[in-house]
């Protein structure tokens, strides 16, 4: 009796022992004794991407080779806001993350990424930086938090295809959103296809307004006596949700699925439904690569239609360093920013190499044009050196490149842009689901809530 | 031993050994606790790690500001304060109640309807059941996704189909006024399989002298399913109840792949908002708030229904 005692209690012993091991951490941490550290980095692209998987191996492989002490882990991860918060608590984030340009003044507002200003401005090119590129990516006293890549301003994307079928010119894309409301009532009555469409869920609504009250010539934040408040519910942001109205109802132009996120609306213009939506000219890789766009000669982007405003917004992904990285971490993670997203937008040898490995794979997308992360100068430079290697039809791509000169390139609200959005979607979601939306009292509650939140969130 | 040599008084010299019995009993005994708090440790520890703590830390949260690197900060009752004066919180509210209302009205039935139905079916009963558990073995993506296709304004199943009999076209999720039925009508598909089965098996219990001996008072369908099956099904048709209200409350999927909570918020739940305030705005302490007042509503809502129907599930 007694020996079965002990053996049952030696028994529960083990079992206990079993579950704190299955409970304890299996991280092995990101460091090692020899002095040498392992830098975990966002941005490896997935195993389907056969050219860009390359191209990241051999730039990390190139790395290493400059950074003696360093070793690079390549994530296929990106940010993920659900997953975000719970591995930065704890601790297991990446030390490098890749995030859109939606969320990086938010992560900067909340003490969650670190400054990389110092690391960044020991670099000889820091100061060759375009200065329009950064803004969205510091803070108001100047420190910078990230390096972006392939940095785009928004414009029209439109099926060439269709505006062929519709009696149109596609090489004449509209530039005003006069014409684009002409156009996309000749693409609806002549195809049947959805016209023109706007985004309108998950905060994207929001951001499509900012992007037509800038180019209405309106502003959606405005900063009085140090405080932000809202600076929306004027001319610019009404005429551009009655011209939307107009669109949906009276010309039944917009199509009959009203909610949607840019995912929705990528999905069925690479299918060929949709005539034109505002977005960038990288959405050529989301729809070729992600959903199977075939006949990617129909691509055509063109530059933000204008109201008034000659102004579009602009957008990227952005590297940052999350706030948990320690600091010998953080400075490797700087490099590697440096090395990977700010030097082949410099150095023509490395552009042309990155787009000669990306070009390997019929399935990539090379060249499709973005904005100058240094000066246009450069920019040139870096699209001589990749022109070997462009396996996109760049003609297509001239009404956007060729007039995006002539616009004010304006970054997103500098506070709170999401939860400005949240409340903007419902606007957009208003006039694209109620014929008898009132466009005026939509803005007034809309202006009143957004002012609310703005101040209880500066107090 | 008898009872005799129980009752005896034990001398001196047999007070020894059975004093060292009873110390070796008690030392065996200890050995057997010690053995079995040792086996309900892991589950302890499991338990505590992954639902008792997060519980305990996400009330702490409630009282916090964080950004979940630095310290955080104790700020009272801020966040309760923030949420309560959210315009939004009230929309969230009373979005979910019409949600756990219409599922009540739809959702709840029907399993009921289709399992009384299913239990007179002779032939191909297999075959039903497993027809009605299939959804329940889709994933909810796969689920909510073809069901868009279904709810397309313009090419989707529904308006082709009503369409055919001059109905249409609907706006389904498109329209305020229709989002939230919508959004009823999938998971009253996706989840019913489950209750059909527990409701079949539930019927399969009862006696059936107890039909027969209604049949033979004279009792028609109805009167049978209403004195005899229902009253039998009562602790089942219960526990289901306060299953499917709890759960309801907490609707999120639907809302969240479906419509993003819109149009105009005609779909935002409290879940949803929960969401939004932590993974969108960052207000971890506001979700954590939200959460807390969810929390206690329900253990409220639980207590007092399991205390009016204590008696009416006993019967």
């Amino acid at each position: 009796m007694v020996r079965i005692s002990w053996f049952v209690l030696i028994a529960g012993c083990v079992a206990t022992a079993l579950t704190a091991a299955g409970c304890s951490s299996s991280a092995s941490g990101s460091g090692s004794g020899s002095g040498s550290i392992t830098l975990h980095v966002q941005g490896m692209p997935p195993a389907t991407d056969r050219a860009g998987t390359a191209q990241f191996q051999q730039m990390v492989a190139d790395f290493e080779k400059a950074n003696p002490g360093i070793k690079v882990q390549g994530s296929t991860n990106v940010y993920d806001p659900m997953t975000f918060s719970a591995k930065l608590a704890a601790r297991t984030v990446e030390d490098v993350i890749k995030v859109p340009l939606t969320e990086p003044q938010r992560l900067i507002a909340q003490g969650q990424v670190r400054s990389i200003t110092g690391q960044l401005q020991a670099w000889d090119h820091y100061k060759e930086f375009n200065p329009q590129i950064l803004a969205p990516l510091s803070d108001a006293g100047g420190q910078v938090y990230g390096v972006p890549q392939n940095p785009y301003a928004q414009g029209l994307m439109y099926n060439r295809a269709l505006f062929t079928a519709a009696g149109l010119d596609p090489d004449k894309p509209p530039t005003t959103w006069d014409q684009v409301r002409t156009d996309a009532a000749a693409i609806a009555k002549k195809t049947g296809k959805a016209g023109f469409v706007a985004e309108s869920k998950d905060n994207q609504g929001g951001w499509q307004l900012t992007m037509m009250t800038y180019a209405f010539g309106g502003d959606i934040e405005d900063k009085t006596g140090g405080k932000y408040v809202s600076a929306f519910d004027d001319a610019p942001t009404k005429d551009a949700l009655n011209l939307l109205k107009s669109m949906r109802w009276s010309d039944n132009s917009m199509g009959a699925s009203q909610l949607n996120n840019q995912t929705d609306v990528v999905k069925a213009f690479a299918a060929g439904q949709i005539g034109m939506f505002l977005g960038s000219p990288g959405t050529y890789r989301l729809a070729k690569m992600t959903y199977g766009m075939t006949d990617t000669a129909s691509f055509g982007a063109a530059a933000m239609p204008q109201a008034g405003g000659g102004a579009t917004l602009t957008g990227s992904d952005v590297y940052m360093v999350p706030k948990s990285v320690d600091a010998k971490h953080a400075d490797a993670a700087a490099k590697w920013l440096i090395f990977a997203y700010a030097l082949p937008a410099y150095d023509t040898t490395a552009a042309a190499e990155q787009a000669k490995t990306l070009a390997a794979d019929p399935k990539a997308a090379v060249g499709v044009p973005t904005l100058p992360v240094f000066d246009a100068a450069r920019q040139a430079q870096i699209a001589d050196a990749v022109k070997p290697y462009v396996n996109v039809d760049l003609s297509h791509f001239t009404p956007y490149s060729s007039s995006l000169a002539a616009l004010k390139l304006r970054p997103e609200p500098e506070f709170e842009a999401q939860k400005v959005y949240a409340v903007l979607d419902t606007v957009m979601q208003a006039v694209l689901t109620d014929k008898g939306a009132d466009v005026d009292s939509l803005l007034a509650a809309a202006h009143k809530s957004v002012d609310a939140t703005l101040s209880a969130d500066q107090k | 031993m008898s009872l005799l040599t129980q009752n005896r008084p034990p001398t001196a010299s047999r007070r020894r050994p059975l004093a060292g019995l009873a110390a070796r009993r008690r030392g065996l005994e200890t050995r057997r606790q010690i053995a079995g708090w040792l086996f309900l440790l892991p589950a302890l520890v499991i338990f505590g790690l992954f639902a008792w703590w997060p519980i305990v830390r996400g009330f702490t949260l409630a009282f916090q500001r964080t950004n979940l690197v630095d310290p955080a900060q104790w700020v009272g009752f801020d966040n309760f304060r923030a949420v309560l004066d959210d315009p939004l919180a009230a929309t969230a509210v009373k979005n979910t109640a019409i949600y756990v209302g219409l599922a009540l009205a739809i959702g709840f039935p029907a399993p009921l309807i289709l399992a009384s139905v299913m239990s007179t079916v002779r032939r191909g009963a297999g075959l039903y059941r497993f027809l009605v558990y299939l959804p329940v073995v889709i994933p909810p993506t796969v689920a909510i996704l073809l069901w868009k296709w279904f709810y397309d304004p313009g090419s989707g199943l529904f308006n082709s189909l009503l369409g055919k009999v001059g109905l249409g076209p609907y706006p389904w999720l498109d329209s305020p006024h229709t989002a939230l039925a919508s959004l009823v009508l999938e998971s009253t598909w996706a989840g019913m399989g489950g209750a059909v089965l527990i409701y079949l098996a539930a019927m399969a219990g009862i006696p059936g002298e107890l039909y027969e001996a209604a049949e033979m008072d004279g009792s028609g369908v109805w009167r049978r399913i209403w004195h005899v099956m229902l009253p039998q099904l009562r602790p089942v048709i219960g526990l289901l109840l306060l299953v499917q209200l709890i759960s309801t409350i907490q609707v999120f999927t639907e809302p969240y792949l479906f419509t993003g909570g819109g149009p105009q918020n005609a779909t935002m739940t409290v879940l949803l908002l929960i969401f939004r305030y932590a993974f969108q705005n960052g207000e971890y302490g506001q979700a954590a708030a939200l959460t807390t007042l969810m929390v206690l509503t329900l253990a409220v809502l639980s207590a007092v229904y399991l205390r009016a129907t204590r008696s009416w599930s006993r019967t």
